[in-house]
């Protein structure tokens, strides 16, 4: 990719004059008062001059630490968009108020857990927010569940704010409009000067603002779950991947209910990827892949759908629904009586189908998520309670509201390790094995492969539509870019990678 | 695999597409069909009667109240809608068509403004039933019987009531009409807001199937277009209900062997067709068609 | 050199006096000089505001001039940005590689533009079905490459990559010489001026007053002997190619282009530049759609949630109070000052 010189200016006192001159000189000859021409060029240009460099006159290191943060607060995907901004304003609160989570540079693993063993995992209502159980779990016994009770991990930082200046939220909205994404990227990072830029929600948006990330080195978080490949020295993708998602829950959907698979996903990057990931992977565990069915985002009538689902007769559905059109298939395929068990990546802890949708729509869904806001720990609870007493309104906290959260805070701890904003500086603090104490649980940012590992669970919704978690991860590491042979502290890249690249899907699929 | 239930599958298919198609496009063929109007807030007319059901429902309404109730909420905004910018675009369908995209923005983001992201739904009536392999939601079934029972009162509307008379003469001639004593724009308010209530019902209906949020209308409006495009103006209610089932009739049996999107591509490819051979829509064509047999019966 | 003048400051568009004209050099002084003043950053966007002019013109040429609404125009802009991005990204390394991509793409866009203008114009649609038609046709563009997301779907070297996009697309060269950042800005701003009076000297002539007299009456022009189809598909295929051109501007300002350029909110745009500006005037349309470019992205800049309502409000006032666009309007306002000034001194023997 061509990288953009930056034209030197002439002196801009000298231009002013010469080109002032010649432009008054070419009006009187046509016949206009000179005096009311030269006024108006004067103000023109003297406006144009002035106002750039009253911004330019702010120097680097005083001033506020600016996070530059884009989402869509408006348009088809606010409903998601406004979670985020949300999670990154609580984040700032905190810093400011000298706040951080736990952590540092001491690896994965993090803060070690005491199990106390119960009989069955504690079932969490659909309720209000203050996550009632509906079942605490059972007696002490020596098998099942572990059922972690950790401390709150939100700590003193030791001082108010980010390196004695304070931290400021510069968030303009998307607009759902990937025009407009670019320009406001351009803008932050040109005219805001952003020390770092956390933005984007689906691939569409992510992959239209890192060629201009790219092109001024800027340091940027991207946060969502997505098909994963991004191996871009300048981004840091804090989001959950396939490796983290698919396979666990692949895996144990086929291992329960029976190795004949239904893939029914949104018809773009992200769906199209992961059904691939899924097809290449389930051979290698026993499964099949009996019938995929790709649907534009735009539909919302299923019926076509699941009669075909009916008549392929699986063992379970795996759904990659995305968006408000989409969602839609549940209720449709509860009130046409579709029983399989579903599973998914993107649902209930996303859109929060389980709250919006009657039950028993989401009745045998399950869904492999690094968080959602049932997960009863302590710190968890804790992180819910701070949220709905800054946002009240608010009707769900979705896991990649949390993802925002702990990005905003996992910044501040990067910037305080190297003692500076300098975003290359930050960049090299990022790449040395910190970690944070996420209300998820512990989170790692791997060095070489600028992803997370992430706490993973797996969540499943019964006919009430109450949550439980059957089965927990309690450290996934991103995998498949190291498996790629991707080390971007050796070696800078900037491309995201599909898995037609990787031979080893190729090598071991038994199709 | 049994043929039967595989047939009863399609049939179902069939049938819950047509009505599909039928109640996204019912609200246009009044506006788009009969005064002409290119209403691209459409989509938000239909929302509008789905929130109000919503509301209404969850404050405790039993649905079907919801739905009368939206009928006249959408039309009483249609109303107003009509009084204040629409009366101005008659016989200027281009501007009509701007103009209307204008309050379509204003709507959606309204709502989203005024309602947040989105409101919890309003679970899908009836259970279901079963037969061999497949199962079918009795909902449908319900929506598709409704869908008769509306062609049935919008035929009777228009072809036995006075009013009915009154606003064919005014479509027909408004100069006409207007001096035979027909009062045209009380006529034209009423199309219109009729035109509006019939959209709210159908979002109403169909707001059960579907997630209710600001924008959630936009889905209904190339269907709801395409639909009445292809019917035709020359007879709507024939036109809508006809284009109604020759496009389900191409989209079910592609849809089910090949997966929606094949089904979407199959349909609008024969909507572009069936425009290019038959210009003025379905209907034109077969009044066309009976004139000419009656012509040739009487030579 | 007489015949040019004389289309130039025809009667068909806006402005003609000397007052305008000046006005007008010293509004393109301005914009020659503006990179001087300001930072990268600016004149980037700015070049954006240009580069969406001549897909505003194309607009108003075809609906302004012509009375055919195409509201999935936008198809072309995408179809031209995509294929440039595949010419000019398999022939990466050839600098003539961006000038094959910009023919390529213009053809393309001509092409398509051809196939759908002879099924509409040469079967008599309806007029008023041709938008839903062009909005068809660029739903199922939108639809068909948003599910190019896998590895097959490429075209040489070049992924069509689905609903995420082409990236990495290659600026435009001459040779040796790679616009980029400022020499971009000249290049839009030369383009659009090349587009505006091309397309001025057009509506003047000859056959800007057939298409005229199409747009006020089909029969009667027809029944004078001109075959109306061809004169239609032929300002069809031409506003698709400024259509495109725009479209291949675009993807040389960001790298970039995905299916959303081809959706249903990009496809109302130029309708709405259009519809505001006025449709019976060029000028009034490459004036709207450089404001409310700007204005759409001021109020966004700013994370003003009510953007869509104020554009949405704007375009309902402007088509009830401005029914033939703001700036035709005011322009007829201005027109009949200078008028009543002008007629006593005309009245003089």
């Amino acid at each position: 990719m061509t990288k953009r010189k930056d034209t030197t200016l002439k002196p801009e006192a000298e231009t002013k004059t010469q080109d002032s001159a010649a432009v008054a000189e070419a009006a009187t000859s046509k016949g206009i008062p000179r005096r009311t021409f030269m006024t108006g060029t004067a103000a023109t240009v003297t406006a144009a001059t002035v106002l750039p460099n009253l911004r330019m006159a702010r120097a680097a290191e005083t001033g506020p630490i600016k996070i530059g943060h884009i989402e869509d607060l408006s348009g088809n995907l606010a409903v998601y968009g406004v979670q985020k901004y949300h999670a990154a304003l609580l984040a700032v609160k905190e810093i400011n108020e000298g706040k951080t989570l736990k952590g540092g540079p001491v690896g994965s693993g993090g803060v070690g857990f005491t199990s106390n063993f119960a009989a069955s995992p504690p079932v969490m209502g659909a309720g209000d927010k203050d996550l009632k159980y509906v079942d605490k779990g059972g007696a002490l016994s020596n098998s099942g569940m572990a059922f972690v009770e950790d401390e709150d991990v939100l700590v003193d930082s030791g001082e108010s704010g980010l390196l004695g200046r304070e931290v400021e939220l510069i968030a303009p909205d998307g607009q759902s409009n990937n025009n407009i994404w670019q320009q406001l990227t351009r803008k932050l990072i040109l005219e805001d000067k952003v020390d770092c830029l956390v933005a984007g929600f689906t691939s569409a948006e992510r992959e239209a603002i890192r060629p201009i990330v790219d092109q001024y080195k800027q340091l940027f978080f991207y946060t969502n779950q997505y098909e994963g490949g991004v191996a871009d020295s300048n981004t840091f993708c804090t989001g959950a991947i396939v490796e983290q998602q698919v396979i666990p829950v692949v895996d144990y959907m086929i291992q329960k209910f029976g190795p004949r698979v239904y893939t029914i996903a949104a018809d773009y990057n992200f769906g199209q990827l992961t059904a691939a990931w899924t097809k290449a992977f389930a051979p290698l565990v026993g499964g099949e892949i009996i019938e995929e069915e790709f649907v534009p985002l735009s539909v919302s009538d299923f019926t076509t759908s699941i009669a075909r689902i009916q008549a392929a007769k699986p063992d379970w559905v795996f759904t990659l629904l995305v968006g408000t059109n989409q969602s839609n298939y549940y209720p449709q395929a509860a009130a046409a009586g579709l029983e399989y068990p579903m599973a998914s990546t993107v649902n209930m802890a996303q859109g929060y189908e389980h709250r919006r949708f009657k039950a028993p729509s989401l009745n045998r869904m399950y869904n492999c998520v690094n968080y959602i806001e049932e997960i009863p720990t302590a710190r968890n609870r804790a992180f819910v309670k701070r949220w709905y007493e800054m946002f009240p309104d608010d009707p769900y906290i979705g896991q990649m509201a949390q993802n925002t959260y702990f990005s905003v805070h996992l910044y501040a701890k990067a910037a305080r390790l190297a003692g500076t904003t300098d975003q290359e500086t930050v960049k090299k603090a990022l790449e040395s094995g910190l970690s944070i104490e996420a209300p998820e649980g512990a989170v790692f940012l791997e060095p070489s492969t600028h992803h997370c590992s992430h706490y993973i669970r797996l969540a499943t919704a019964d006919a009430n539509h109450n949550v439980s978690f059957v089965r927990e991860w309690p450290s996934i590491q991103p995998w498949w870019l190291q498996r790629v042979g991707v080390n971007l502290v050796k070696h800078k890249e900037y491309k995201q990678y599909i898995p037609d690249e990787d031979p080893f899907f190729s090598m071991f699929s038994k199709s | 695999m049994d043929v039967a239930p595989l047939v009863l599958s399609l049939l179902y298919q069939f049938g819950t597409g047509a009505a599909f198609f039928f109640l996204a496009a019912l609200g246009l063929v009044v506006i788009l069909g009969m005064m002409n109007i290119i209403n691209l807030a459409h989509g938000e007319l239909m929302m509008i009667g789905a929130y109000t059901a919503t509301i209404t429902y969850h404050a405790g309404v039993p649905f079907w109240l919801s739905v009368i109730l939206s009928f006249f909420v959408a039309a009483a905004f249609g109303a107003v809608l009509e009084l204040l910018i629409v009366r101005r675009f008659y016989g200027r369908e281009l501007g009509a068509l701007v103009v209307t995209w204008g309050v379509s923005l204003v709507l959606g983001q309204g709502a989203l403004l005024f309602f947040g992201p989105f409101l919890p739904s309003i679970g899908i009536p009836g259970g279901s039933f079963s037969y061999g392999d497949f199962s079918f939601s009795a909902y449908w079934l319900i929506l598709v019987l409704i869908s008769l029972l509306l062609i049935l009162a919008l035929w009777w509307l228009y072809n036995r009531t006075p009013y009915g008379l009154q606003a064919k003469a005014t479509m027909q001639n408004a100069e006409m009409a207007k001096s035979l004593g027909v009062r045209t724009p009380q006529i034209y308010t009423l199309t219109f807001s009729l035109g509006a209530g019939l959209a709210g019902l159908s979002g109403a209906l169909l707001a059960p199937t579907v997630t209710i949020a600001p924008f959630m209308g936009q889905q209904f409006v190339a269907p709801a277009f395409i639909t009445v495009v292809v019917g035709g103006a020359a007879n709507v209610i024939a036109g809508a209900v006809a284009s109604s089932a020759v496009l389900a009739a191409v989209k079910t049996p592609i849809g089910m062997a090949f997966g929606s999107f094949s089904g979407t591509v199959a349909l609008l490819f024969a909507a572009l067709i069936i425009i290019r051979i038959m210009p003025n829509g379905i209907s034109a064509a077969l009044q066309k068609y009976f004139n000419r047999r009656a012509g040739g019966a009487m030579r | 050199m007489r015949t040019i003048v004389g289309l130039i400051s025809g009667g068909a568009d806006i402005g003609r006096t000397r007052v305008f004209w000046i006005g007008f050099g010293v509004v393109v002084l301005l914009f020659l000089l503006y990179p001087t003043q300001t930072s990268a950053f600016r004149v980037s966007n700015v070049s954006y505001y240009l580069l969406n002019i001549p897909l505003g013109l194309g607009m108003a040429l075809l609906w302004g001039y012509c009375g055919v609404l195409s509201f999935g125009h936008v198809a072309y802009f995408g179809i031209a940005g995509y294929i440039y991005g595949v010419i000019a990204g398999n022939m990466s390394g050839n600098p003539f590689g961006p000038l094959a991509g910009v023919a390529g793409g213009l053809l393309a866009s001509a092409f398509v533009a051809g196939i759908f203008g002879y099924f509409v114009f040469y079967a008599r649609v309806q007029k008023w079905i041709i938008p839903i038609l062009t909005l068809v046709l660029t739903l199922l563009l939108e639809t068909f490459l948003g599910q190019t997301a896998g590895y097959q779907w490429r075209i040489g070297s070049v992924l069509l990559g689905g609903y995420n996009g082409m990236t990495g697309i290659p600026w435009f060269q001459l040779g040796g010489f790679v616009f980029e950042g400022y020499s971009f800005y000249y290049l839009c701003l030369l383009v659009v001026l090349a587009c505006y009076f091309g397309l001025r000297m057009l509506v003047n002539s000859n056959f800007g007053q057939v298409i005229v007299a199409i747009r006020e009456d089909e029969l009667r022009t027809e029944l004078f002997g001109y075959d109306i189809r061809a004169r239609q598909w032929v300002v069809f295929v031409l506003s698709a190619m400024l259509a495109g051109l725009s479209g291949l501007l675009y993807v040389q300002w960001g790298n970039y282009i995905t299916p959303s350029q081809v959706g249903l909110l990009q496809a109302a745009l130029p309708v709405i530049w259009a519809a505001v500006g006025g449709t019976t005037s060029l000028l009034a349309v490459v004036i709207s759609a450089f404001a409310l470019n700007w204005v759409t992205y001021t109020l966004s800049a700013q994370g003003n949630q009510y953007a869509m309502v104020i554009i949405g409000s704007l375009l309902v006032v402007t088509m009830l109070f401005f029914p033939r666009g703001i700036v035709v309007m005011i322009a007829e306002r201005l027109g009949r000052l200078t008028a009543r000034r002008a007629a006593p001194s005309q009245l003089q023997p």
